[in-house]
């Protein structure tokens, strides 16, 4: 039979011969490919590069819908004896060349043998499948229309309806009806032209997804789509948006034709997704679209960072004096957009372009952006340093040493300058941020107790000692140097009479550097413990429980809360010894029986004390606000802690904190009692010993606290541990944890150093949370390799989202439920983002979560999206 | 006020406003919120509505369906952001009319009120898009930790409609006129037993034990007469129970201000769901519980509640009582999504009548059922069922495209 095909590829490709023999793929040898008509009939043929006459591939290509291609440079198809075969290209040309050849051989085909064998029944099947339109025009829109939608329904036919859209490079054909269809203001036309081409994109295609971004059929395409019959009455603008209103910025001329293009097809696939697509795009065709749009930012970015002229030059701008401000800002910007696309690729690929971009002068940028007199500049000037952070801390540190040997200013203070000084109210939010991420240990590396209360993380993430000391040594000189700096504004309220007339900057600088604090209590340990009680900054912070600004106050309470929360000795007599308790009760005094957010915040401070039954605030609160507390009777909380003191007092053995125990269970990060914990302690206990400075750091010695004189003598440690006596609790006297935690409303983990994380730092490790709560034996979460995928504080969040275990918080059903949860399937890490995938369905909560098994919440991702409906 | 009625009038129109702007308002809301409760009482008359998802225009449809605001008051039980292309102007609006008319409005917090669930689902890329920086999107999360976690309806009467017809539940269909009326029945149905259209004639007032409530004997004591009629309240909160909160006064005793953790007390009110089990169960979502009728009875008996409103389930018809209605999903995101196809609805909740009946109306069991417990009734309720606005009123939905790019 003869063919019509197009001239068949002749130029020799570079390939590999792949055959699968039991259930591997055997390399065949290489050679070069091309297509050939042997007898009028089209074969592929490779002939090996080393014996010239040898073929290691002939083959007829037939209409069987067998061949595929994959990737780039991947053809794959089943020979008809049923042996599956792969040619691998080395070229992504050569691939699409051959592939060409084959798709349009079958098409033809398929179109033959339509017509020749309309009679049989083989061909019948055939001819559902394949699908041939007339040349369209505006007359049979109709008729193409219906022909598409009904082909739409098989996979079949959608595959060779594909097939034949390519192959007949029917979009084409359909942009010239377009201007016929609007010069007649036939909205009918207009109203299937878009329908056809919905449906078109529709069909999941990657290759005519891939076409209809070209610069040749693009305008025609989003032309068509701008006449939705869903919206008879509007018209979308895309072309003129594309054309005029979207600007595509070329700081530095990027000369390479093809990733130019790429970068505006890239565009273009998002504004499709976005804009055009987004109310009809169903959940294959949008992951094809981000499919697409990731590749080709992989593909951009790695020309970019491996092309050192480009580099040079985006990167002088910053140099010259001369050059103009525009260009600077948007050299900054253009890097931010850089590093936030990377923040997608894999570890290898993002670390060569940090290290193209820090050869080139990437932190004199950042410095240049941070001073920046445009907001905006300074948020991508963070960003990038964020995503900087994030990539590798210890290069970060390693860099901020660099400087202070070097006599420069230091990152770290030019960032709290800012902090301190900024005025605008998102970059500063920012900048805290980015201090914190800078300061926090458990970005990458672990140090004292951490490294020991994440043990599982090191251990999933072996660090050499000196990376670990690295970081600490960076801490110290941050404790050393900046930390008074930084806080230098709180220091300083000491001889503040009143916090009123606050400007909004200042209430926010405050707002930001408490949160900052209650960070470094729980990430920084003895460090910042040490330094914190040095400065007696408690005492600083509940001078602004005075503030008339309401959240102020509440910022200044999750301070301590995060201190009591911790159980920390030292804090604790802190707290006790400066009588910071008594403010925190006025507040409740002050603000009830008003039941507003203030109080009740006040109440989850008082609460937690006595459902922990933290014997040494209970008898401190009884002995000194014993009055006070006995006012306030709308709950029963504070009578409750009265009674419970009295019985403290009371005992023949007078109560006292336990000091192994205490510490053990309390340590600050989550501490896991039953390993390392306790060479740690004695570490820390001497760095306090030694290093006593005046009496605000007490050392163990000094047990006798001198708030509690009513009790007398030091309080020796009981014999007993009292259960609670909570009213809710039930019976069961040998597991008082098990009951405490079934009687607390919140956050009830079994221990203490679990519930130590009360607030929301993004940063909090998540074994913290799950402390506890996993056996030993368990699956244990998976670190925070993964986190921060998009945006500094939320990813942690995320991560630990994804990471969440259930903590068997109460009992009876509900401890057999965590018990059934935590046999799930559980750890596998769900996947990132989530495509909506809308089962329509009334019926509530039946199906199954998808999302990771376990206790995931990216259930969220799958869970949410398929029970929310 | 100006500058916030212009920014009210600017959200109307479904146009953001500057960033200052949404600075200032964030601010101000931040100060409203502090004051309310984790669980706020609201009086009734109020309409409750569920989930917004940023569709914009779905909310303004709901306003015209529903009355507008301050003429209506309202409790939105979360969920405004993600998924809709219009997160931002959705959230923003309804902000600052509850800054403008604070004791008009009431706003709780939905599991879509976090962070982590923004960055995931299409707030904070919105923000991103209109603002080209994450400020408003932290502004807005800011508000989102103050956001009350509950709230409580009180006063709400037992029948709605005509004064004469003592009608519990009143379906309201799509084209406003009455679809579905049940009266109250002795045995407690809900709306979920078969449609059972009010018969005509049906006696108005309390006189005996025919229809209606009958009197109160017992039990829980305020029988006709005295004033302190207990009609139960109405708790709203967006998910549903946690094991860990017995009693509403538990939810008293939270800090809120938060980011929504992935467990305890505060995360189950946001995440969890009621389903036809026994007890407990394990949520599919991975956070939250499934929570069944017995649990749900026994709460409203110890809480003296006659119903819990909550949102965070799509259904097809906008509504959906369950547990011989004493728990109802209300959904208010018509063709969610864009593409569901799904109707939306409204609860209202009618003021109590000082009429003669009135009295008596809430006691506790039914005569007849004597020493069966404590069986409450839930309020009258009039769903209001609407659809997605009509397509021309608002445009292609679409999310605003960066205009400039580099790569």
């Amino acid at each position: 039979m003869a063919l019509s095909v197009p001239n068949p590829p002749t130029t020799p490709r570079r390939v590999k011969v792949y055959e699968l023999r039991n259930n591997d793929w055997f390399d065949r040898g290489t050679g070069y490919c091309t297509g050939q008509l042997v007898n009028d009939e089209p074969h592929i043929q490779v002939k090996s590069e080393e014996e010239q006459d040898r073929m290691l591939l002939e083959t007829k290509i037939i209409k069987d819908d067998g061949y595929q291609k994959q990737q780039e440079t991947l053809i794959v198809w089943t020979e008809p004896h049923g042996t599956d075969m792969a040619l691998s290209f080395q070229e992504p040309e050569g691939c699409a060349a051959i592939w060409e050849f084959v798709s349009h051989v079958q098409s033809h085909l398929l179109s033959i043998s339509g017509a020749d064998e309309i009679l049989s029944d083989d061909a019948n099947e055939t001819l559902i499948g394949s699908v041939m339109l007339p040349s369209p025009e505006l007359g049979n829109l109709t008729e193409i229309e219906a022909m598409i939608r009904s082909a739409s329904s098989t996979a079949q036919a959608r595959d060779s309806l594909g097939k034949f859209v390519l192959s007949e490079d029917f979009i084409r054909k359909l942009i010239p009806l377009l201007e016929m269809a609007e010069d007649l203001e036939s909205l009918e036309n207009l109203h299937r032209l878009c329908n056809i081409m919905k449906m078109i994109i529709l069909l999941n295609d990657t290759l005519i997804i891939e076409h209809i971004v070209t610069d040749e059929v693009i305008f025609g395409v989003v032309g068509i789509l701008e006449y939705d019959p869903d919206f008879p009455s509007h018209k979308a603008n895309h072309r003129q948006f594309l054309s005029d209103t979207s600007k595509f910025k070329e700081v530095v001329p990027i000369k390479d034709p093809e990733i130019k293009k790429k970068i505006h097809w890239t565009y273009r696939l998002q504004y499709l997704k976005d804009v055009v697509l987004a109310r009809i795009l169903d959940d294959p065709t949008f992951s094809v679209l981000n499919s697409l749009i990731f590749f080709n930012q992989v593909d951009i970015l790695q020309h970019l960072q491996s092309n050192q002229a480009f580099l040079k030059e985006l990167f002088s701008i910053f140099h010259s004096t001369e050059s103009d401000p525009t260009q600077k800002k948007n050299g900054v910007l253009f890097i931010q957009q850089c590093c936030s696309i990377a923040k997608n690729l894999q570890g290898p690929v993002r670390s060569q372009l940090y290290n193209h971009f820090i050869q080139n002068g990437l932190f004199a940028v950042i410095d240049f952006a941070l001073l920046h007199e445009d907001a905006s500049v300074r948020i991508a000037g963070t960003d990038v340093l964020v995503a900087m952070i994030d990539h590798d801390p210890a290069m970060m540190r390693a860099f901020i040493f660099r400087q202070i040997s070097d006599k420069q200013k230091p990152l770290t203070d030019t960032l709290i300058e800012l902090l301190l000084g900024e005025q605008d109210l998102g970059v500063k939010a920012q900048i805290a941020d980015a201090i914190r991420i800078l300061l926090d240990p458990a970005t990458g590396l672990q140090i004292e107790g951490l490294g020991k209360a994440n043990d599982i993380t090191s251990r999933l993430h072996p660090r050499n000692h000196s990376a670990d000391r690295e970081t600490e040594n960076f801490l110290k000189t941050f404790y050393d140097d900046s930390a008074k700096k930084l806080f230098l504004p709180l220091s300083e309220l000491d001889n503040r009479k009143s916090l009123k007339g606050l400007s909004i900057a200042e209430v926010s600088l405050f707002s930001h550097l408490v949160d900052t604090l209650c960070f470094f209590v729980r990430q920084h340990a003895f460090r910042g413990k040490y330094f914190l009680l040095a400065e007696n900054l408690p005492s600083r912070v509940a001078q602004l429980l005075q503030s008339p600004e309401k959240h102020l106050k509440l910022s200044a309470l999750k301070f301590f809360r995060t201190c009591v929360g911790l159980q920390d000795e030292y804090y604790i007599r802190h707290m006790i010894k400066w009588r910071l308790f008594g403010p925190i009760l006025g507040i409740v005094i002050d603000t009830m029986p008003r039941d507003n957010l203030l109080n009740s915040a006040c109440l989850e401070f008082f609460e937690f004390i006595k459902r922990e039954n933290i014997k040494q605030i209970i008898v401190h609160l009884g002995e000194n606000y014993r009055d006070r507390m006995k006012e306030i009777t709308y709950v029963d909380t504070f009578n409750m802690l009265i009674l419970r003191c009295e019985q403290l007092q009371d005992t023949t053995m007078p109560s006292s904190y336990v000091q192994e125990d205490k510490s053990i269970r309390n340590h600050v990060n989550g501490a896991r009692r039953w390993q390392g914990v306790k060479d740690m302690d004695a570490a820390e206990e001497e760095y306090f010993n030694t290093s006593d400075d005046e009496d605000s750091a007490p050392t163990p010695k000094d047990n006798p606290i001198k708030g509690a004189n009513g009790s007398g003598s030091p309080l020796p440690k009981p014999l007993v541990d009292y259960a609670d006596d909570d009213p809710m609790d039930t019976a069961d006297e040998s597991k008082p944890e098990e009951k405490r935690g079934a009687a607390a409303p919140t956050k009830s983990a079994p221990e203490g150093a679990s519930s130590a994380s009360p607030t929301t730092s993004p940063t909090t490790p998540i074994l913290q949370m799950a402390d506890g709560d996993v056996p030993p034996g368990a699956p244990m979460p998976e670190r925070l390799s993964e986190k921060r995928r998009r945006e500094e504080e939320d990813d942690d969040e995320l991560g630990k989202l994804r990471n969440k275990r259930r903590s068997p918080t109460s009992g009876g059903s509900v401890n057999s439920l965590t018990k059934k949860r935590s046999s799930g399937p559980g750890g596998s890490p769900p996947t990132k983002k989530i495509a909506i995938n809308l089962a329509v369905k009334t019926s509530t909560g039946s199906s199954d979560g998808g999302g990771g098994g376990g206790g995931e919440v990216t259930g969220d991702g799958g869970g949410e999206a398929d029970d929310e409906k | 006020m100006s500058d916030l009625d212009h920014a009210i009038s600017l959200l109307r129109s479904c146009k953001p406003i500057p960033e200052p702007a949404v600075r200032e308002l964030c601010y101000k809301a931040r100060e409203l919120l502090i004051e309310e409760s984790n669980v706020q009482l609201v009086d009734a008359p109020v309409t409750i509505c569920g989930d917004i998802h940023g569709q914009f225009h779905d909310l303004m449809e709901l306003f015209r369906v529903g009355g507008d605001v301050p003429e209506t008051n309202y409790l939105f039980m979360g969920d405004f952001v993600d998924r809709g292309f219009y997160s931002l102007e959705s959230f923003l609006l309804l902000l600052s009319l509850k800054v403008r008319y604070p004791d008009r409005i009431t706003l709780i917090r939905g599991n879509h009120e976090s962070r982590q669930i923004t960055t995931v689902y299409g707030f904070y890329d919105e923000c991103l898009r209109k603002y080209g920086s994450a400020n408003v999107w932290r502004y807005c999360c800011e508000v989102f930790d103050y956001l009350a976690l509950g709230a409580l309806v009180v006063g709400a009467g037992s029948f709605v409609g005509d004064e004469n017809e003592e009608c519990e539940v009143e379906v309201v269909g799509v084209g406003g006129d009455v679809v579905t009326r049940l009266k109250r029945r002795d045995d407690g149905a809900g709306l979920m037993n078969a449609a059972n259209p009010l018969q005509e004639g049906s006696a108005g007032g309390g006189d005996g034990g025919t229809v209606g409530g009958p009197p109160g004997s017992g039990a829980s004591g305020s029988s006709g007469g005295t004033k302190g009629v207990n009609n139960g309240a109405v708790l709203c909160v967006h998910g549903g129970l946690s094991p860990l909160v017995d009693s509403v006064d538990k939810i008293r005793l939270l800090d809120r201000k938060q980011e929504v953790p992935h467990e305890g007390a505060m995360c189950d009110l946001l995440w969890s769901d009621p389903d036809e089990i026994d007890g407990w169960g394990l949520s599919p979502r991975g956070a939250g519980f499934l929570f069944g009728a017995d649990i749900v009875k026994h709460f409203n008996h110890l809480n003296n509640l006659t119903l819990i409103a909550r949102a965070h389930q799509l259904v097809m018809e906008g509504f959906k009582e369950m547990f011989d209605s004493s728990i109802v999903t209300v959904w208010s995101a018509p063709n969610y999504c864009y593409r569901c196809g799904n109707v939306a609805a409204i609860l209202e909740l009618g003021e109590e009548r000082n009429g003669s009946g009135a009295g008596i109306q809430w006691s506790a069991a039914a005569g007849r059922g004597q020493g069966s417990g404590v069986a409450r009734r839930g309020p009258g309720r009039r769903y209001r069922v609407f659809e997605a606005a009509p397509q021309d009123s608002r445009g292609m939905p679409a999310k605003k495209p960066v205009a400039d790019y580099f790569l």
